[in-house]
């Protein structure tokens, strides 16, 4: 259909009615106003029709003369006219920035929110106060505003502003206390606001309104949730005679007749669990909201589509959560939902989400996943249209694939699942990309020779490039990804992915800007040098600019985990021929500028058990009985002071430490006596 | 599998001993006026049993001008009505506000008026469409109208039915009790359903004295 037409007819009404509403003539104003919000609501290509027309700053023009009218308003007939443009006029704005951004955008440009407070809501316009369609057109327009994204931030530290929103909450009209209501909900935002709310005593009437019709039933529910969300000292206060009242009130809700007040209950209630370990804790009311939450699944609309997003939110990191939802069958009523097909993209986001958690820590809840054959549809989300149900299928298959009992038994490396999942490598959200990688750090620990499958189908080359982003999120996770694969892995393999990598990389990752990126390239190097002698030449690769980049990160990192790290893939090395070992001593015996002594001194003293096992291991492994070069190496390590620190070590609270030690001290003993 | 068998005189007993108290039964009834919308019948049962409505019976003559409007083929009014009333119901249900300008442009094609069903169709209807995808086939059902020259006599000539006025006034008043926080449906079809649906249960374990008319309610003997 032709839209020309359709467009120039429309101007032309629509310039009528702007023209008519400049009229000096309150009742032809009145009327335009009347038509203009009856073309508009609903009317999303009217709205932009009519804003681009000036129609937003037209009408509050008009706003502002009517208020101010008002003052000089004499007898009853002009009163009721000038209270009608008021109304009109405070809907038609109202309407313009309901759910319509362009629309919100043109209001707030025309301070059209604080004209409309001003004018239906402020105590001072006693003719005005005693028309309720005043207040309520202005409170209903209000909520659309503050219910935007671009709302103006609520100034909840201003006192005048604290107790504008009191008064809304404490007015009998729905409208009213719901307004105050949004404003809660969609502009308190930090712990502060939280606490000054709390303080100011909005739970009391929040609490009441929990009594009150659906409308402030819904509003105070999302309120009360808003104020305690991630506050756990707000929570804490929560003490008190009254406590215990809104409490069980919000447990009753919980059981509502209808749907959409079921799951804000439920939120509430989880928000309120989440911030303080003290409150809901009993397995009964646990159980309920599980069960709750299952069922909001059955709602066809968008109650349902957001249980799953609450349900993830009640057991996400919570074991206990998560055994009870399975043993109320919770993997398989999600799976059947999953089953339903053609989901909506954002039920079928929240029903990944909420498998992926369920198996996050249990293995009861991944090995019932994979005998209903849940893979396979999470194997299709793979390709999904949205970029959302892509990500959420990925992190299920990362939680499934924790399974240590499948990944032995390669149940996860065939084609049916690599081949997806590297396509979604290249995805063009970084997001997915970084989920994508976190599904396959996981499948590449194959116990089984099927990693070959992965590198054939160009895994390998990809991991690399993305090890070269310029995000380092994406150079973390996929050196993550890398390090898993060469972890156990045979010669060929890490003949393969070594000569993708390159030493040049490796070294400059090593010593990459981000010390969570240099951990894992150190780590990677660990798993990369371990097992067979020659496995260990990688390292010299390149006249050993990958151990020159070790050693000089070992002499200036002051994160544990890089030391760590760094110590192991030394500790390795030190287990080769005596070339390697003596390059180790080269690297540990090499001074950092302004260190009066070795680096590995300064290790052995750590607080961490696991730094100390670490640095112990390659003494250990620098001075064992059967190499030949291990006395000379004695000799030196002794000369640098080190020998004697692993001595004062015989008492380590550590166990591992000590039996290292102990090992290291009998070895010691084995060599010349003179030196003991 | 043996039943047992109830006899009507049992039956009856079991059923006296039952207390139903009068109070309920007027609710009940008040629910389903108000709820339907029979304003004046629920005024007069008002008085006559001093059973007080659960909504302020003025917003009800509202609601009902609403309805009648959409029934009359009014749709124009009937949104203007609504606005009235309270402009969020349109503003926030945008399957409705679709319904009611399918029913605009039914009404003009019923009407004859061919240029006019044309230009609204264009004007009003297809931007539904561009808005929400969801709505793209209703929408070429609608517009289907206009490429028929018998519409009494083509596929979709359901769409000209009165049932069609009614499924959307039934729609328009089931969205204004909801913004008012009253719901939708009256409680006495859900009453109804349970006893069906009890006796359909009950039927595997006894024979007994059936209600298989609802509008007499009357009570037939167990087939034996």
């Amino acid at each position: 259909m032709p839209t020309t037409t359709a467009s120039a007819v429309c101007t032309t009404v629509g310039n009528n009615i702007l023209l008519r509403l400049t009229s000096g003539e309150r009742d032809v104003k009145l009327k335009a106003l009347r038509e203009l919000k009856n073309q508009i609501i609903g009317n999303r290509t009217k709205k932009l029709s009519f804003l681009k027309l000036g129609a937003v700053p037209a009408v509050a023009g008009i706003l502002s003369d009517a208020v101010s009218a008002v003052d000089v308003a004499d007898n009853d007939e002009n009163d009721r006219i000038v209270k009608d443009i008021i109304v009109q006029s405070a809907a038609v704005l109202g309407s313009f920035a309901c759910g319509f951004e362009a629309g919100v955008r043109a209001v707030l440009d025309a301070g059209a929110d604080i004209l409309i407070q001003r004018g239906c809501l402020v105590e001072e316009m006693p003719l005005l106060k005693s028309y309720m369609e005043v207040v309520d057109a202005g409170a209903r327009s209000l909520k659309m505003i503050y219910q935007s994204k671009m709302a103006p931030k609520y100034d909840f530290l201003q006192e005048e502003n604290m107790e504008f929103l009191l008064s809304l909450l404490n007015n009998e009209s729905e409208n009213v206390s719901g307004l105050g209501a949004s404003i809660i909900s969609h502009s308190c935002k930090t712990s502060l606001e939280q606490k000054l709310l709390f303080d100011a005593g909005v739970l009391k009437r929040l609490t009441s309104l929990l009594g009150g019709s659906l409308i402030q039933r819904d509003a105070s529910l999302e309120s009360i949730a808003t104020i305690f969300k991630n506050n756990p000292e707000v929570v804490s206060q929560f003490v008190g005679p009254d406590t215990g009242r809104t409490l069980s009130c919000i447990i009753e809700i919980v059981k509502d007749r209808f749907a959409r007040t079921r799951l804000l209950a439920s939120l509430c209630l989880i928000v309120i669990r989440n911030a303080s370990p003290c409150y809901l804790q009993d397995v009964g009311i646990k159980t309920k909201l599980i069960n709750n939450l299952l069922e909001l699944l059955d709602d066809p609309g968008r109650v349902g589509d957001e249980a799953s997003f609450a349900f993830s939110s009640l057991i996400a990191e919570k074991e206990d959560m998560q055994k009870l939802a399975f043993e109320v069958n919770g993997v398989d009523k999600l799976y059947n939902h999953l089953q339903k097909g053609s989901l909506h993209p954002r039920r079928f986001e929240g029903i990944l989400l909420a498998l992926a958690d369920m198996c996050s820590k249990l293995e009861c809840c991944r090995s019932r996943c994979l005998s209903l054959q849940v893979l396979k549809l999470v194997v299709d989300a793979l390709a999904h249209d949205s970029s959302d149900v892509r990500s959420a299928a990925c992190m299920c298959l990362r939680s499934v694939s924790r399974s240590i009992k499948n990944l032995s038994a390669g149940s996860f490396m065939n084609e049916t699942i690599v081949i997806p999942l590297v396509r979604l490598l290249d995805d063009t959200s970084t997001a997915v990309q970084v989920a994508a990688l976190g599904a396959i750090s996981n499948i590449v620990v194959d116990f089984t020779t099927r990693r070959s499958t992965f590198i054939r189908l160009g895994g390998v080359k990809l991991l690399v490039q993305l090890s070269k982003s310029m995000d380092s999120t994406i150079r973390l996770n996929a050196l993550r990804a890398l390090r898993n694969l060469i972890f156990l892995a045979e010669d060929k393999c890490k003949e393969e992915i070594f000569m993708e990598l390159t030493a040049s990389l490796l070294a400059s990752l090593i010593c990459d800007p981000e010390p969570s990126v240099q951990e894992q390239a150190l780590a990677l190097v660990r798993n990369l040098v371990d097992g067979r002698i020659n496995s260990v030449e990688y390292i010299f690769a390149e006249d050993g600019i990958i151990l020159d980049a070790v050693g000089r990160q070992l002499r200036i990192a002051s994160k544990a985990e890089i030391e760590i790290q760094g110590m192991y893939v030394l500790g390795n090395v030190a287990t080769g021929k005596e070339s390697h070992k003596e390059a180790v001593m080269d690297q540990l015996l090499l001074r950092a500028e302004n260190k009066a002594q070795s680096c590995i001194i300064k290790f052995l003293q750590s607080n961490d058990s696991r730094l100390r096992t670490a640095a112990v291991w390659a003494v250990l492994n620098l001075t064992c009985s059967s190499s030949p070069g291990s006395s000379g190496r004695l000799v030196k390590l002794h000369d640098a002071g080190i020998v004697s620190h692993v001595k004062n070590m015989v008492n380590d609270p550590c166990l591992d430490v000590k039996l290292r030690v102990k090992t290291a001290l009998e070895q010691f003993n084995s060599f010349d006596d003179s030196l003991v | 599998m043996s039943k047992k068998v109830i006899t009507r005189e049992e039956w009856e007993k079991k059923l006296n001993d039952v207390k139903i108290r009068k109070e309920d039964m007027n609710k009940l009834v008040m629910n389903f006026l108000v709820t339907e919308g029979y304003v004046d019948a629920a005024e007069k049962f008002r008085m006559e049993s001093g059973t007080e409505p659960d909504i302020d019976l003025a917003t009800i003559t509202d609601r009902m001008a609403v309805k009648k409007a959409v029934q009359c083929g009014n749709v124009e009014d009937a949104i203007e009505k609504v606005n009235d009333l309270n402009p969020e119901i349109l503003d926030t249900n945008p399957q409705l506000f679709f319904h009611l300008q399918q029913q605009r442009l039914i009404e003009l094609i019923r009407n004859g008026k061919v240029e006019e069903a044309l230009e609204f169709a264009q004007e009003e209807l297809a931007p539904r469409g561009e808005e929400n995808q969801s709505f793209l086939e209703e929408l070429e059902r609608t517009v289907a109208l206009l490429a028929f020259e018998d519409v009494s006599n083509c596929p979709v000539g359901d769409l000209l039915d009165i049932s069609q006025r009614l499924k959307t006034a039934s729609e328009v008043n089931a969205a204004i009790l909801t913004s008012q926080s009253h719901e939708k449906d009256p409680k006495l079809p859900s009453l109804l359903k349970m006893l069906l649906w009890a006796q359909n249960q009950l039927d595997e374990k006894a024979a007994y004295p059936r209600i298989n008319d609802l509008a007499t309610a009357t009570l037939e003997d167990p087939a034996i």
